[in-house]
């Protein structure tokens, strides 16, 4: 931490560009160069002993998406700092009560039913009448990220509508009963769930087509850990990979097929930090398709790139060129390095930052004035499913299948 | 009602008094910090402030306006605590009128995001500071502020016709207007200009417009002298060559450049002097080779041409983020920089430079030098070390004395920056080398009418 905010001359770049500042009605303290500042002041309350800050929510309300970094001339990374924070806070008593019990929550409800939900179940329904190849070394993996947007859409509008102190009381107590948890099945978002089942069918479709053979695991497929390692619940986080990797092992997995960017990006970067011996051939599932021939139409379409690929320097693929190569494609006036995040991963903790972040992002990719918007990810199509014209890039590449 | 509750009256939820809320507004980009202050508020326009200021009046509650926060003399540190104005949110480009030249835009408006707009009807603001990411429409003209292009279009003050403004005292003004000239009394649209927040506080401001140049093209001259440098800026505008943009960078300078963004040098050089023309897509490469060619005279170890413009727009970025990209060069990580900010007439550059450098090496602190030469205007880097008082002096001693360097060549101590907290010596010796120190006592009776409390900026400009 000490490393990183002291590279800081707080110029102010990384604020101009940070999605969470303008969304958060410019309190300084939730854009990136306010979390350096208020690293600068964890770091130094640390070194004099004392524990008056309460620095919890800046943190928390980051968005990951590194755009900071982006254009910092000093190679300063205000989301490493959110993050090497949170760690400190999953530590500490400096969080504000009410973040730390819900962060509490979610990790305790993951660690104990391998998914932050406890819907694996659920979240293996996708398959239901597809078959795969149960002695493949490759593993389609599916992290149960888009199986679970139709419920934490639903979880982030009970936030709302119970309050602040409710909220906090349910998080505590399924926190003691994770048992508890499973209740969210029944607060889905039905059509959102209809969108992902498609996609997810989409995704094995176009696998297939491409001569790729893969095992699922289905109801044994196990969440990624990805909140537990973006709250910062670093030593959690840890067995919880080995428990992940575990699993991985035992059906004899070599390769690995993961289908969203969160998920991609924690696997190739993180678990190899963290579970020793990780040597998994860790891919995502757009590599695979490149033989595959597609037809070249007219339609007019607007990526969103997802900031986990633009921003942390993915080369292994490029789907600009492949939704290029089958459409005219445009990209929104924030696009490739300067791209904007969706909001996402502020949902749970900070609902209306995260609305305000994909409301913007979603007025700049309809500024463009295209028939239809490509998401892929998840979390963003979750979070800019504004209105019918929002589409994952797996139904859309499938459409244009020859 | 309390202080708070009437701000919260105001205000609603936009005031912020949780310590945690405050600390980022206790910095801007210089190295100096202040204690948490009162309170910070975010308005959402110029009634807001005006109900604010005759709060503080009543109250004798000093007041700091803060925008982008990229001050590097500390103008927008609450020094005196009271309340920070935060202008974040005052950031809408409310009208754009090319037929008339003229944007006018909210106060907040990042010169980035107030020039992204203006490209897409042709048309550009031409201050751009190298902070112009962060850098806002009110900071700005507060600092009259230069950059990289005021070698051809001048500083701020060329581009402003006219401001709203709240006085400390309430009242919401009008200064200056739309047109481009207009002649009625004192202009106090010029007397804003630089005045680092200590007059009145600027809501919107009338800002001047121009088409964008039809094509750019660059030529980057290394050399192992400074001087030569200097004269070749120098040559290239007494024979009517007036560069876009014209930079230099020595050694530390481009050092930091290819550490921070890979872009190398040659080995055998020590200075880099960047040039750029704007003209024709008929006539730039005649331009450019016959810009070249009064360079060539002062013997480059290296010189090329470019109209690549991923290529000038790596490098521009580069230079643009080079007061940052320098803390890369720092011996031990507590290291801080002190920014040196003069600017000579370009018939005295390039003998100013060879003091400048002179005085850096015999002082034993270790400094780099680049700036925009184009218009006399050069920067130097101070590393600076807390904890040694013998340090300070040196670092004290060293900005001191490049000032001195200035003030000798009938340059001035601060070209672009303000003089904020930091500069306030240096301005009262240039007035005394001057035997102008009176001009001093008249800022401080101009202060009085405007701001008869003294709420505004407190400890900036001058005591």
């Amino acid at each position: 931490m000490e490393d990183e905010v002291s590279k800081c001359i707080n110029c102010g770049f990384c604020e101009s560009v940070c999605p969470t500042l303008p969304s958060a009605g410019f309190v300084a303290s939730h854009g990136a160069r306010g979390r350096v500042d208020l690293g600068l002041s964890l770091v130094n309350e640390i070194r004099t002993g004392k524990r008056s800050l309460r620095v919890s929510d800046p943190f928390y309300s980051c968005l990951d998406c590194f755009a900071c970094l982006q254009v910092c001339p000093a190679g300063v990374n205000a989301g490493k700092v959110s993050h090497l924070a949170r760690e400190i806070i999953a530590e500490t008593d400096l969080a504000l009560p009410q973040e730390k019990d819900l962060a509490a929550m979610i990790v305790s409800v993951t660690m104990e039913k391998m998914n932050p939900l406890g819907l694996r179940r659920e979240c293996a329904r996708w398959s239901s009448g597809l078959s795969f190849s149960k002695n493949s070394t490759t593993l389609l993996y599916t992290g149960n990220m888009y199986q679970l947007m139709p419920y934490s859409f639903a979880l982030g509008r009970a936030g709302k509508i119970l309050g602040e102190e409710a909220f906090v009381s349910a998080s505590r107590f399924i926190r003691k009963h994770p048992d508890i948890a499973g209740i969210t099945a029944f607060m889905k978002n039905a059509p959102m769930e209809k969108n992902v089942n498609l996609y997810l069918r989409s995704i094995y479709t176009l696998l297939r087509k491409a001569g790729i053979s893969f095992q699922y695991l289905g109801e044994e497929e196990p969440y990624p850990g990805t909140f537990i390692y973006d709250l910062g619940y670093i030593n959690e986080f840890s067995i919880y990979a080995e428990r992940v990797t575990d699993i991985f092992r035992r059906r004899n997995v070599t390769e690995i097929i993961t289908i969203d960017p969160h998920t991609y990006d924690l696997l190739k970067n993180q678990y190899p930090r963290y579970v020793k011996g990780f040597d998994f051939d860790v891919r995502y599932y757009a590599e695979y398709l490149q033989n595959l021939e597609f037809r070249k139409t007219g339609e007019r379409v607007t990526f969103h790139e997802p900031c986990h690929f633009v921003l942390r320097d993915v080369k292994d693929f490029d789907l600009k060129r492949m939704i290029g190569n089958v459409s005219k494609m445009e990209l929104p006036e924030r696009s490739g390095k300067r791209v904007m995040c969706c909001g996402g991963p502020a949902e749970l903790l900070f609902p209306d930052i995260s609305k305000n972040v994909s409301d913007e992002r979603f007025r700049q990719l309809k500024a463009t004035g295209t028939e239809s918007i490509i998401t892929a990810c998840p979390v963003c199509f979750s979070n800019l499913k504004k209105d019918d014209s929002v589409e994952d890039v797996s139904s859309f590449l499938l459409r244009h299948l020859m | 009602m309390n202080v708070e509750d009437e701000l919260r009256d105001i205000f609603g939820n936009r005031v912020l008094t949780r310590k945690e809320d405050m600390i980022p507004y206790t910095r801007d980009a210089s190295f100096f910090s202040s204690d948490i202050p009162l309170a910070v508020v975010i308005p959402r326009n110029a009634m807001e402030i005006s109900k604010l200021m005759r709060l503080c009046c009543e109250n004798n509650i000093p007041v700091t306006v803060r925008s982008g926060g990229s001050s590097l003399t500390g103008s927008s540190v609450p020094l005196r605590g009271g309340i920070v104005i935060s202008m974040s949110a005052m950031n809408r480009i409310l009208e754009i009128k090319t037929d008339d030249s003229f944007v006018i835009a909210e106060a907040g408006v990042r010169l980035d995001d107030l020039n992204s707009e203006l490209r897409k009807k042709g048309f550009f603001y031409p201050p751009d500071p190298a902070s112009s990411m962060a850098a806002t429409v009110g900071g700005s003209i507060n600092t009259n502020a230069g950059g990289l292009r005021a070698s051809l279009y001048g500083a701020t003050k060329e581009w402003v016709l006219g401001m709203e403004v709240v006085l400390p005292t309430g009242e919401i003004q009008q200064f200056g207007g739309k047109t481009l000239k207009r002649t009625k009394g004192y202009d106090f649209t010029a007397l804003m200009v630089g005045s680092e927040g200590t007059l009145a506080i600027i809501t919107k401001a009338i800002l001047k417009i121009r088409p964008m140049p039809e094509e750019l093209g660059r030529i980057m001259a290394y050399f192992t002298d400074i001087e030569n440098v200097g004269r070749s800026i120098m040559h290239l505008k007494s024979s009517g060559f007036i560069p876009y943009i014209a930079e230099f960078l020595d050694k530390g300078s481009l050092e930091s450049v290819k550490i921070a963004k890979g872009i190398d040098y040659p080995k055998e050089s020590n200075y880099l002097l960047m040039v750029d023309m704007a003209s024709t897509h008929e006539s730039i490469s005649r331009l450019m080779e016959e810009t070249s060619s009064v360079i060539k005279r002062f013997n480059p170890v290296s010189i090329s041409i470019t109209t690549d413009r991923a290529e000038m727009e790596k490098m521009y970025e580069a230079r643009k983020g080079l007061y940052s990209s320098s803390l890369l060069l720092r011996e031990s990580r507590d290291q801080y920089i002190v920014i040196a900010d003069i600017v000579v007439p370009l018939s005295e550059l390039s003998s100013a430079m060879r003091e400048m450098r002179d005085i850096i090496d015999r002082s034993g602190i270790k400094a780099i030098l680049f700036g925009h030469i184009g218009d006399g205007n050069i920067h130097g880097n101070i590393f600076a070390s807390p904890g040694s008082e013998e340090n300070r002096k040196k670092v004290e001693k060293l900005q001191l004395d490049l000032g001195m360097v200035a003030i000798r060549h009938n340059g001035s101590v601060s070209a672009e920056h303000g003089i904020g907290v930091e500069k306030k010596e240096l301005l009262r010796e240039e007035m005394k080398f001057h035997n102008s120190e009176y001009t001093l006592d008249i800022m401080k009776r101009i202060k009085e009418v405007f701001d008869p409390k003294g709420l505004l900026n407190r400890g900036k400009i001058f005591d």
